[in-house]
């Protein structure tokens, strides 16, 4: 959270500086505490004097009230500590509202002990005791809410990335695994990592150079090739790392103020990525994949009564998985679970006795039947290639679909 | 109608006028915006989710009523990323409104035009007690300005920090409101994405108002837009995947748990820390937490959106059944006939902000007329 003091802000900040190199105070705090409280009294009493040009106007500076009752009250509420606000009865035994809810609101034992510093406050009003402190570097500051660009990914189709170069295989590798342990690019399938890579930009920068700026806005990342760098937040150096590393991810989310600066300390080749480029690889690809699977449910005959919504639910929540090849996904006469989309790859389907009876290739299912039945499997399907899958188990169709799945087992063509 | 009598009078109509307005407008208002509660209760009567439900046919213009000149701008209630919203009391009518004030150029430069024209149609269709009412909204060459009530209790942030944590009873009040909120937004195919303390507000009896709309949406089928507060973001969101109603309710989780813990479960020292703690997915859930609520929460903050409870078929039908909430009788909720825990120690109608923490003000730019680069964005503001 960055923000700019105001001019006022700035103009009191001055002054008060002003006063502290003036006076050279040997207790600082005590100073600051008496300096302040005098500037409050003379800006009250400039505001009183000024009560009645305001009261003209109608607007009330000093809100007297006519309820006598609610000023202790609220005075009191605003003086009492931290932590001691005071809750209503309606949750606890005794108190006339407690059949508010139903059954009311009676704390079993092992609320009550949690309870317990909240009550004896109430009680003596003074200060509690035994609530577990905060954990450490927690934030209790008012969280920033943070957004990317608004993109429709189904407008993508004649978008090509301004910096795409073919690197070498060696760069290939080399940068698959400075990213790889990122978890922005290890969910990506190969395709789009390959993409995502040549799509990196060269960029040299000259020994002292700052890269990246503290609170500055970030739209890049970067992944040092050679080099050094060092890292300073607020002036302290933190950190410093070499070829390999990498740096600024947090800009391929959204646009943020930078936490670090960063500062060359050698000649350095970098690579770097821009949030736009690679937000567009990551949902191209997602939305390309989410149509697949929504196309694949629709042609499932077994699916075939499912709402656009549910198929849409059933398409968010369908898990993937990567086989090797000769790896078997099932077992002919294993009990089934799961149905499975072939994304890409290759796999046999065999019987017994029988040998290969089908190939299948991207795009193809299996296993569908599992998902309505409690048939054992038909058949044996095994990977030829690497092959991914998506994949959804029964129970969690059945959660998800509830009676719907009733309706599809009624309309089910595969059986009769 | 109080809503009607409440309205901040717009300028330059004689009292005929405004009543005969107020008139036509309580008269329209019933005609074209069923209570909210029949209208959700004739959705679950119906399928909710086979039935793609439209929003109500209600008037969408919210621009044309009001202008600067009709209130006097007060003290800085809070301050966002473009903007800040201030206190302000009608020139007509005496009474307190929140204005939210947005600088165009900083929207245009943050890309945020359509999460904020969204924001706007989003506000001027709902109504429901639980959620933020806008009277209208107005515009000048550097700013859009959107009127709305001034909510006297301050945040839930405010009294979650002061209090530390809150007391499991406590908690669950201020969850089966937010619930009751997010049903009625998703019985009309909007998502929230931004649950926080920070966005709910606390009127003077207490009872919760669901504020900023920054995030809300219509959506049909999916979105992709990667936003919210890191703290409490799904895993389908930082995945890139295409998601819908499921995220409010694994936020809901995060709030619950908050509000219990008084920290999130997967705050970290910065976001990218915490992006993968989420996808993790591990929590940890105190001991002095009521095993029912463990429950509850470990089926809101689960990346498996078929065990998401919320998400399933029944829909928020299933968290408030769940045991959690078996003290709750949700009808009376609703109709804000329980008691609520906390009253803010307030004096209600006299702009009384002691609730709020102070802002340092800054100079204001607003009311400048003429050049606009951004006009066209912001058309209907």
């Amino acid at each position: 959270m960055v923000f700019s003091l105001s001019k006022e802000s700035q103009a009191e900040l001055q002054l008060f500086q002003n006063e502290i190199a003036a006076a050279n105070p040997s207790d600082l705090l005590q100073f600051s505490a008496n300096y302040f409280n005098q500037r409050l009294e003379q800006q009250r009493a400039f505001l009183k004097a000024r009560e009645p040009e305001f009261r003209a106007k109608n607007i009330v500076l000093f809100p007297e009230t006519d309820e006598p009752l609610s000023r202790p009250q609220s005075a009191q509420s605003q003086s009492r500590s931290r932590s001691s606000v005071m809750f209503k009865s309606p949750f606890v035994n005794e108190d006339p509202h407690s059949n508010v809810f139903k059954n009311g609101f009676d704390m079993d034992p092992h609320e009550q002990d949690a309870h317990q510093p909240l009550k004896e406050e109430q009680q003596h009003g003074g200060e509690k005791g035994s609530t577990p402190p905060l954990p450490m570097h927690f934030n209790a500051q008012r969280r920033t809410s943070v957004s990317g660009e608004t993109l429709q990914p189904n407008n993508f189709d004649d978008w090509t990335p301004d910096h795409y170069k073919e690197k070498s295989e060696q760069q290939l590798e080399r940068l698959e695994k400075s990213i790889g342990n990122n978890f922005l690019f290890n969910k990506l399938d190969s395709d789009s990592k390959r993409l995502v890579i040549n799509c990196l930009e060269e960029k040299s920068v000259r020994n002292g150079s700052t890269i990246i700026k503290q609170g500055d806005q970030g739209d890049y990342f970067y992944v040092v090739e050679q080099g050094t760098v060092d890292f300073y937040v607020n002036d302290n150096k933190v950190n410093s790392s070499g070829p390999g590393s990498s740096f600024g991810e947090l800009a391929l989310m959204y646009n943020s103020p930078r936490a670090a600066t960063v500062v060359a300390t050698s000649d350095c080749l970098l690579w770097a990525l821009d949030r736009l480029t690679f937000r567009k690889i990551l949902l191209g690809s997602s939305f390309k994949k989410r149509l697949m699977y929504d196309d694949l449910l629709k042609t499932m005959p077994v699916l075939k009564s499912l709402t656009t919504y549910d198929r849409a639910k059933l398409a968010d929540a369908l898990d993937t998985k990567i086989y090797q090849p000769g790896e078997t996904i099932i077992r002919e006469g294993d009990q089934g679970e799961n149905f499975y989309l072939i994304e890409y790859g290759a796999v046999d389907v065999s019987k017994d006795g029988q040998g290969v009876i089908n190939k299948l290739k991207d795009h193809d299912y299996f296993g569908e039947v599992a998902l309505l039945n409690d048939l054992p499997r038909q058949a044996t399907v095994t990977a030829t290639k690497r092959t991914k899958v998506a994949t959804l188990g029964k129970s969690g169709f059945q959660r998800l679909l509830g009676p719907a799945v009733d309706v599809l087992k009624l309309n089910d063509p595969t059986r009769h | 109608m109080d809503f009607v009598a409440g309205q901040p009078q717009p300028v330059g109509q004689s009292i005929q006028q405004q009543q005969q307005q107020q008139q036509q407008n309580a008269n329209t208002h019933e005609q074209d915006f069923p209570q909210p509660h029949h209208d959700l209760q004739q959705r679950q009567q119906h399928h909710q989710q086979l039935l793609p439900s439209q929003l109500p046919q209600k008037s969408l213009i919210s621009k044309g009523k009001y202008t600067l000149h009709d209130f006097q701008i007060m003290r800085t209630l809070g301050t966002g990323s473009f903007g800040r919203v201030h206190l302000v009391r009608s020139v007509h009518n005496g009474r307190y409104y929140a204005i939210k004030v947005l600088k165009k150029q900083q929207i245009v430069k943050m890309k945020q035009v359509e999460h904020t024209n969204d924001e706007r149609r989003m506000l001027k269709l709902v109504e429901h007690p639980f959620l933020i009412r806008m009277w209208g909204t107005f515009q000048d060459a550097r700013n859009i300005f959107m009127v709305m009530d001034y909510i006297e209790g301050g945040e839930l942030f405010s009294l979650l920090r002061k209090s530390q944590r809150f007391p499991n009873p406590v908690a669950k009040f201020y969850a089966a409101e937010v619930i009751l909120a997010l049903e009625y937004l998703h019985g009309h195919n909007i998502i929230y994405r931004d649950l926080k303390p920070e966005n709910i507000l606390l009127d003077r009896n207490g009872h919760i108002k669901i504020t900023d709309f920054g995030f809300a949406k219509e959506v049909q089928t999916v979105t992709w837009t990667l936003c919210g507060t890191p703290d409490y973001i799904a895993p389908e969101v930082i995945t890139t995947k295409p998601y819908n109603k499921s995220v409010d309710w694994w936020s809901l989780g995060v709030l619950i748990y908050e509000m219990l813990a008084g920290y999130t479960p997967f705050y970290d020292t910065t976001p990218m820390k915490t992006y993968e703690k989420i996808l993790q997915g591990k929590v940890i859930y105190p001991p002095y937490f009521h095993p029912d609520v463990v429950d509850l929460l470990s089926k809101l903050i689960t990346a498996d959106l078929t065990r998401r409870i919320g998400n399933l078929q029944s829909g928020s039908k299933d968290i408030k059944a769940h045991p959690w909430f078996s003290e709750v009788v949700w009808e009376r909720l609703l109709a804000k006939d329980i008691e609520t825990p906390y009253e803010p120690p307030i004096t209600s109608g006299i702009g009384d902000t002691s609730l709020f923490d102070q802002y340092p003000e800054e100079q204001l730019d607003y009311g400048i007329q003429g050049d606009d680069p951004y006009a066209e964005y912001f058309h209907d503001f």
